[in-house]
């Protein structure tokens, strides 16, 4: 190990993709738009700078390869690595990495951490991961342009990796804002039926934190830091992980909890919050005992249904007639003043309706935005959402036509609830607590780790 | 407008890191390294006064060198030996022969082994970096000096002010830091 061998290591843990060449390897920068040479050229050059006078001497130097690039009008580039890799791939094997494949999809960087025995060491190779995988595309940050982010993006399953990233970066101090794991539970928290899930891993680091303590080599990332921190007007801190509050918000039970791409500690489970799969992965710096106060509140937190499901109506009434326990349901069908639920909902924005009249029943915030996604015209949608704010939309239609009125179908158990109109569905599913509190236990091997069984027509009828 | 002096500390700074580093996992034994700027006799004698332990071993070396005035030097020591090394830092659009003998010059004046020509955010001229490559003897230097065998081995490099990094030009015999590094914990270690 030395500096320059610890930037080319998270450079190619990065982004290195390797066949079954032996004088050959790629190290794929995924820089989509920002880095696209149709629509930022000036970057583009500059990007194409980076890989011909910095890298390839460094390359050169170390592992007498030979550099050349490829790139692409979407925006990701190859760095094309020729020549004897016995060096290299010898380098990684010491530190149990295996060169096959996509690097990043299946290795463990707990060995090579432990030979980065400074924080020097650790910056450099930090570095090389940010130069590949690091996006400062300032569309990443905290709500306003106020707090720029640096997002660290992976895709496939391997939470060991993010893991491991973030407590090295928290070896160095500097703190990461939050982790976006590649679960449904974060990706998809409203809607079971959602197949495309598997949107990647998202570490996000506070650039103000990242500027301290961490490093890139690539001058368009550091000139792109600059510009992103130049938006911002203050210094932000960040408090360490088990410090922070956690608030979480339901979600709902997501088929693909079970996908056998999961690791095996996490395939199964539900997860209340990004930090409580850092508990179950056994981070250091986990909020355990808070994780474990939000299993006071799990019958609230997880839905066995979904939360609010858009779609075309024949979508609906496909999911509905594939669910026996939603098929069976006898449903009360009414049509119901759009006037008379936009009043409740202004009253109480948290209030239950058509439920046990306590803590159960269908939550009247979800069922406005199900109805501004029904009664709005194809103009005012993008896709599966409204254009503009839910309630601004009703209240524009309230004021061309006061009698608007929607189809909603209740059943006789609290299954999801239907909306129909305008060829549109949604679903809505109800608040249930004590039932759904019931289908919840902790797994005999994780006691951070939440199982919830399927919901039955039993769980239903006995609550009712 | 920043003038070349304003860069010496955060390229002293970087260098001085990366050895620390690379002599942390690459040298059994603790190695110090100490810097000057400016006038190389008068700050020997300062870095000697103020770390007599661990420098003393220069004090021979720094009774007979010239007054020298220079960029940036380090002293690389164990407590036994040591080592010199020159930075000579240029701000100029291409380094070209002439900052090149001035490195050659202050080397062979002070007999430092090892001597850094740096340039910031800039490269070389096509004549220097022609003269590089074609002639090794130009950065691997061996002279005799009163009987006695000398070596000084130089390398050129790119400083880039704006990621606060070396970029290597792979021209002369120093090619990177870590090359630079592992050469001089070999001056501890085999000998």
């Amino acid at each position: 190990m030395n500096t320059d061998k610890a930037y080319l290591f998270g450079l190619i843990i990065g982004g290195g993709v390797f066949g079954n060449a032996e004088d050959y390897f790629r190290i794929r920068l995924p820089y989509k738009q920002w880095g696209s040479y149709e629509i930022n050229p000036k970057r583009a050059s500059d990007i194409s700078r980076d890989i011909l006078v910095f890298l390839s001497p460094l390359f050169r130097n170390i592992y007498n390869l030979t550099i050349n690039y490829q790139a692409s009008s979407g925006g990701i580039w190859y760095i094309l690595c020729e020549g004897d890799l016995s060096d290299l791939i010898s380098d990684l094997q010491s530190f149990g990495i295996e060169c096959e494949g996509d690097l990043r999809n299946h290795v463990s960087i707990k060995k090579i951490v432990e030979a980065l025995v400074d924080d020097n060491l650790k910056r450099r190779f930090i570095a090389g991961l940010a130069d590949t995988i690091g996006s400062t595309n300032p569309n990443h940050r905290r709500f306003t342009n106020e707090v720029q982010i640096l997002s660290f993006e992976l895709k496939g399953f391997n939470f060991s990796f993010v893991c491991e990233l973030c407590r090295l970066l928290y070896s160095i101090n500097c703190l990461p804002d939050q982790i976006l794991w590649n679960h449904p539970n974060f990706h998809c928290a409203n809607n079971p039926y959602y197949k495309q899930w598997n949107k990647g891993f998202k570490l996000r680091v506070q650039i103000d934190q990242y500027e301290k303590f961490g490093a890139v080599a690539f001058k368009t990332k550091a000139k792109s830091l600059k510009e992103n921190r130049d938006l911002q007007q203050y210094v932000h801190t960040v408090v360490p992980c088990p410090e922070r509050e956690i608030k979480a918000a339901k979600s709902c039970v997501h088929p693909g909890e079970d996908d056998k791409r999961l690791p095996e500690c996490i395939r199964g489970g539900h997860y209340l919050h990004n930090r409580h799969v850092c508990a179950v992965l056994g981070c250091e710096h986990a909020p355990y005992k808070a994780v474990k106060e939000l299993f006071h509140d799990a019958g609230k937190l997880i839905s066995p249904f979904p939360i609010l499901c858009k779609d075309t109506s024949e979508a609906i009434e496909d999911i509905i007639a594939k669910d026996k326990l939603l098929s069976d349901r006898v449903y009360d069908n009414r049509r119901y003043s759009v006037r008379f639920l936009y009043d409740l909902y202004r009253s109480d924005h948290s209030a239950l309706i058509f439920g046990n009249g306590k803590d159960a029943g269908y939550h009247i915030s979800e069922i406005i935005q199900g109805v501004a996604f029904i009664i709005a015209d194809v103009n005012d949608l993008n896709g599966k959402r409204v254009r503009g704010k839910y309630i601004e939309l009703i209240e524009k239609y309230l004021l061309s036509d006061s009698d608007l009125s929607v189809e909603i179908r209740i059943p006789d158990l609290l299954t999801p609830l239907v909306i129909t109109g305008n060829g549109r569905g949604a679903l809505i599913g109800a608040e249930n607590p004590h039932v759904y509190k019931s289908l919840i236990s902790v797994a005999s091997d994780n006691e951070y780790k939440l199982n919830v069984r399927p919901i039955t027509e039993k769980d239903l009828s006995n609550e009712k | 407008m920043r003038n070349e002096i304003s860069y010496y500390q955060e390229i002293r700074e970087f260098i001085e890191t990366q050895l620390k580093s690379n002599f942390l996992v690459g040298c059994d034994e603790q190695l110090c390294v100490y810097w000057g700027i400016g006038e190389l006799k008068s700050n020997l004698y300062r870095i000697i006064e103020e770390h007599p332990v661990e420098c003393s071993c220069a004090l021979q070396f720094a009774k007979r060198v010239p007054p020298l005035s220079l960029d940036i030097f380090a002293l690389i020591t164990n407590g036994n030996r040591f080592e010199l090394l020159i930075l000579e830092v240029k701000l100029v659009k291409s380094a070209g022969l002439s900052e090149w003998s001035q490195l050659v010059g202050y080397c062979l004046v002070s007999g430092a082994k090892y001597g850094l020509l740096v340039n910031i955010d800039s490269g070389s001229s096509e004549r220097l970096s022609r003269t590089l490559l074609d002639e090794p003897h130009m950065s691997h230097i061996e002279t005799i000096v009163d009987g006695c065998n000398r070596e000084h081995i130089l390398g050129f490099m790119q400083w880039n002010s704006l990621t606060h990094n070396f970029e290597y030009t792979n021209l002369g015999s120093i090619k990177s830091l870590s090359d630079l590094s592992s050469k001089l914990v070999s001056e501890f270690t085999d000998k």
